[in-house]
């Protein structure tokens, strides 16, 4: 075997294009490294609320293009690519744009749960994740999640799934609880961002539909989310609540949250 | 603006062992550029282990946080790359492991599919690079790297044996058997490859 035959041929290998992981690498470290005092927190809002009106509002759409992302805890928002495609592995019935007005609204959800991987009980799920489990204690008749997944990505990721208790076919909301050293979120396309506030954090809205991708080491699971995504961080986890209702309405689920008993 | 920062190791004007003792006392603006210069091979590594770009920048992003957390136990005088490459050949296999313990049907099911889009063939080398790529991924884990490591990424046998915490005879030995292993492998199914490698 001739090594220098091996090695003149591998080094025509063709690599993607090297991510600036760098620069993901010191927007993770940000929280950890600086201060914790609210002004840093103010600055940062007012930052990023800058970045967000200069991109959507005054600045040219090819211009637009350099801002690469907006970063909440671990999740990243793309702004709006129109070459962006959806992923062509997903089977037709998870692209259906599903929205609170369709009739077929969230009944197509169904077979994705059937697929995702790590479905557990609450309680050992607890025993599983190394932060507390917390519940919205509103609408007061939710009750617990209808299923429940830790699906484990370097951490744990928690999925927690309710379904519409007038048809049980249907997804009512669900809500996942990312830790900030596990995961990736990447949403492609969302038609609206807004900034708001969990338990005067700052948080994010955002509606669909667009498809939401989640890596998980061999191979992407793809969906289409059904109406909105408020995203918020705390401490070292990032919350997704995905739901088909009001701002108003997720806010209050949000800030709802306590212990799991 | 924050998102377009891009500082370098020549901007600080500081060489890596001063840079990673600062990194090690909690300074962020000190590891950036030690992440600017290892990215390339930390990324390049995790894409030839995983085959996915998106998990590639997982785990090079993962790899260059939990350095960060651990940097205190780092030897500063020692070179920075191999820890890097160890640490992320580390989280690319448990990410691995951890994904076919879920998916290992569907893994099959996609064995033998073409290399992703993001990669254009815009040469005869290319072609031939990816055909050896391929002729690697059925070696097993072990194999693979040695093989990524020595020959795709052009490390020196001692930085192979800091990547992999072994003896330099054995990465000599390990290497012979992996090339021995992937000679057949290519004889048998990759015959394009055959020419100038049976020298």
């Amino acid at each position: 075997m001739n090594e220098d035959r091996l090695r003149a041929i591998a080094s025509g290998m063709g690599y993607p294009r090297t991510p600036d992981i760098a620069g993901l690498v010191a927007a993770r470290l940000h929280p950890s490294t600086r201060p914790r005092f609210s002004s840093r927190r103010l600055a940062w809002s007012l930052t990023i609320s800058l970045i967000l009106v200069s991109s959507f509002m005054l600045i040219p759409p090819v211009r637009a293009a350099i801002l690469e992302f907006i970063q909440i805890g671990v999740v990243r928002i793309f702004p709006p690519e129109p070459a962006v495609q959806p992923i062509t592995t997903a089977t037709p019935e998870a692209f259906a744009p599903v929205t609170a007005a369709s009739p077929s609204r969230t009944s197509k959800l169904i077979p994705i749960l059937d697929r995702m991987a790590g479905e557990i009980t609450l309680t050992d799920a607890q025993n599983k994740v190394a932060y507390p489990i917390l519940l919205p204690a509103y609408p007061s008749d939710l009750g617990q999640p209808d299923y429940v997944y830790v699906q484990d990505m370097d951490a744990n990721v928690l999925i927690l799934v309710w379904l519409d208790p007038h048809q049980m076919d249907s997804v009512l909301m669900s809500l996942h609880f990312i830790p900030n050293e596990s995961w990736a979120v990447r949403k492609i396309e969302p038609t609206v961002i807004e900034e708001t506030t969990v338990n005067d954090k700052r948080a994010i809205w955002t509606t669909g539909p667009y498809p939401l991708v989640y890596s998980n080491g061999s191979i992407q699971f793809e969906r289409m989310i059904a109406g909105h995504v408020l995203i918020w961080a705390d401490s070292d986890l990032t919350y997704r609540l995905e739901t088909d209702m009001s701002l108003e309405e997720a806010v209050k689920i949000a800030e709802s949250l306590e212990p799991f008993p | 603006m924050y998102f377009l920062q891009i500082p370098s190791p020549e901007r600080h004007g500081l060489d890596e062992p001063t840079l990673v003792r600062h990194a090690a006392n909690g300074d962020a603006a000190a590891w950036e550029p030690l992440v600017r210069e290892h990215q390339e091979a930390v990324f390049r590594l995790s894409y030839l282990l995983l085959g996915d770009p998106d998990d590639a920048e997982d785990v090079a992003q993962e790899t260059f946080l939990r350095a960060w957390k651990h940097l205190k136990r780092f030897d500063p005088t020692r070179p920075l790359r191999p820890w890097l490459l160890s640490i992320a050949s580390n989280l690319a296999s448990n990410r691995r492991r951890s994904a076919g313990r879920y998916f290992a049907a569907l893994t099959r099911a996609f064995r033998g599919e073409p290399i992703p889009a993001t990669i254009e063939e815009k040469s005869s080398q290319q072609v031939q690079a990816n055909e050896l790529w391929k002729a690697v991924q059925t070696l097993n884990a072990h194999d693979q790297q040695i093989i990524y490591l020595r020959f795709f990424l052009d490390l020196s046998v001692t930085e192979t044996a800091e990547v992999l915490q072994i003896a330099e005879g054995t990465v000599k030995s390990r290497s012979s058997r992996a090339i021995e292993k992937l000679r057949k492998i290519i004889r048998q199914d990759f015959p394009v490859l055959l020419e100038g490698l049976e020298a």
